[in-house]
């Protein structure tokens, strides 16, 4: 790098929000040249941990690997394991699978809309949005008594059946989380505090979403048809059609153009799953001991392709338990969106592949020549951002 | 014959017996086993003549005397192949795949973190996920390493010793 590059480091403290990284920006002008990344500020380990606990346990850690998502990654889990176990779960169980994967995704997709908006000083969206959140959590909270964990998998099935009662809740809350969805979606494509900070806001193009490993909205947002609940399906997603979301925009606009239809979509996709859903028994028996084995499970987390690749040796722990979430998958493409862009953009780009770890909260700016450093706060840059705009 | 047993028969049809143990445990999952020095030939055939342009992830195990990495690669029907080395613990170095996979650099990355494995040719093998302060040969993942071991390295905030 040549004398006058500054390098703009982000993270890893955190203070109050969100989840702690490091991005180390190599800086020019108001362009960014450079990335390189530092994660594991929250590495806790749980692939280890996993190996000294029995099947059963692991399912609870793998509930907690993360907040967001939580269902994604027991669901992977335990298809993994009933693979090792050559053991079908009942239809109606791959069913409630569905619904409760579903409306995670629902919850996902607009916690995070409501962050973009954040990031871009858009915060009446942000409260909107946040608000109409309220309405699937709450859903979620009929179905599995939780807002957060909801326990819902078992190996051999789920362990909470759905009444009459709940599924009429479920189909009064979609039409109105609906009706606003449509509303959110018109919006965005009009509003311009949304489309000047977005349009041609780091850009991921098709080969490079490709090339880099771009998995989930991100990857869709380039133009790519890739999502595992059609290409490789789990649970009950070959018995429901659906349509997989595809925007080509390449942008930031267009990741949220993917993440607003995938949240009707999915509305769609719990309205057949619970008129389509079979009766009869929703979960199996299974023994605790697993013959030596391998299985590799793969469910469309609400960020993408989310891979377990569980290994068994005749006893009732694993031998090796890998997780790869989709945020690792898409960090590569991230460091590719920012290269070129503004650094005033950097938190909407950040935003963009919807990071699980979530977000920087202090930054630190470093002036080679005068060699320098300056501390910055997430709030400083997300201001230092918006002023930038402003005057532009 | 189905997507899968063609995949299979293409590859056994190009590297004969340099491919070992190849099966189809179930639609869309292959798994098969070859040396380390034909590895970056099979992958690179993969992804070029058979569409597999995405690496889902790099998988690191620990078998006693050798590791094992398993490259799992997809795309194209939504396959998932995973194919298979065994590399020394002695000596435990692999040629990177990044030239071919420029996303494999992340997850070499992470296996030379937990389990020691040197990528010769990748650029960065800085730490991702272990704290800085890290003691030099201890690998988490490796089966020698004891869960009181790293608690007790927690607790004394990395220092060995």
């Amino acid at each position: 790098m040549s004398g006058s590059t500054i390098k703009v480091i982000i993270g890893p403290q955190h203070p109050a929000l969100k989840e702690p990284e490091r991005f180390i920006l190599e800086t020019e002008g108001e362009y960014v040249v450079d990335v390189k990344v530092r994660i594991g500020y929250i590495h806790r380990g749980i692939e280890k941990a996993m190996e000294n606990r029995t099947y059963l346990q692991g399912l609870y850690l793998s509930e907690r690997v993360c907040g967001i998502c939580s269902d994604a990654h027991t669901t992977c889990y335990v298809q993994g394991v009933e693979e090792l176990l050559g053991v079908e779960p009942p239809p109606r169980s791959r069913f409630i699978r569905v619904v409760v994967a579903e409306l995670e995704r629902i919850h996902s997709h607009l916690l995070w809309l409501g962050i973009a908006a954040h990031e871009i000083g858009f915060d009446t969206l942000f409260m909107y949005v946040w608000r109409d959140r309220e309405i699937v959590m709450d859903l979620l909270e009929i179905v599995s008594g939780n807002r957060v964990h909801y326990a819902t998998n078992t190996i051999g099935g789920v362990r909470r059946d759905l009444n009459d009662e709940k599924i009429h809740k479920i189909l009064k809350g979609l039409k109105t989380l609906e009706d606003r969805a449509k509303e959110y979606l018109k919006m965005i494509q009009k509003e311009q505090t949304v489309l000047k900070r977005t349009v041609n806001v780091g850009i991921l193009s098709k080969s490079d979403a490709i090339k880099y490993g771009a998995v989930g909205p991100t990857v869709r947002a380039s133009g790519v048809k890739r999502d595992v609940r059609a290409d490789d399906p789990y649970a009950a997603y070959d018995e429901i059609p659906f349509n997989v979301i595809v925007e080509d925009g390449c942008d930031c606009l267009a990741r949220i153009m993917v993440r607003s239809r995938e949240v009707l979509e999915s509305i769609h996709i719990i309205r057949e799953a619970l008129k389509r859903m079979p009766g009869g028994e929703i979960r199996v028996r299974v023994k605790p001991r697993i013959p030596p084995a391998e299985a590799l499970s793969r469910v469309e987390a609400p960020r993408g392709e989310l891979l377990y690749y569980i290994r068994s040796n005749g006893t009732d722990k694993p031998e090796r338990c890998k997780i790869r979430t989709p945020t690792l998958a898409n960090i590569p493409s991230l460091c590719k969106m920012l290269v070129g862009g503004y650094i005033a953009d950097v938190p909407i780009v950040l935003a963009g592949i919807d990071p699980c770890f979530a977000c920087m909260d202090r930054v630190l700016v470093i002036d080679r020549e005068k060699r320098e450093a300056k501390v910055w706060t997430l709030d400083m840059l997300r201001r230092y951002g918006r002023e930038w705009y402003r005057k532009r | 014959m189905s997507k899968e047993e063609e995949i299979l028969e293409k590859i056994k049809e190009k590297f004969g017996n340099k491919v070992k143990d190849m099966t189809i445990k179930r639609s869309r999952r292959i798994f098969a086993e070859t040396d380390m020095k034909n590895l970056k030939e099979i992958l690179r055939y993969a992804k070029d003549e058979l569409g597999f342009d995405h690496i889902s992830t790099i998988t690191g195990r620990d078998l006693g005397e050798e590791l094992e990495l398993i490259y799992h690669i997809a795309y194209q029907n939504a396959i998932e192949l995973s194919i298979k080395t065994k590399i020394p613990k002695e000596n435990p170095r692999i040629t990177t795949i990044v030239d071919l996979y420029p996303s494999a650099g992340i997850y070499e990355r992470e296996v030379h973190d937990l389990l020691g494995v040197v990528f010769e040719g990748n650029p960065d093998l800085s730490p991702l996920l272990l704290p800085d302060n890290w003691p030099k040969g201890v690998y988490p993942l490796r089966k020698d390493v004891t869960l009181e071991e790293i608690r007790e390295l927690i607790e004394k905030g990395g220092e060995k010793g």
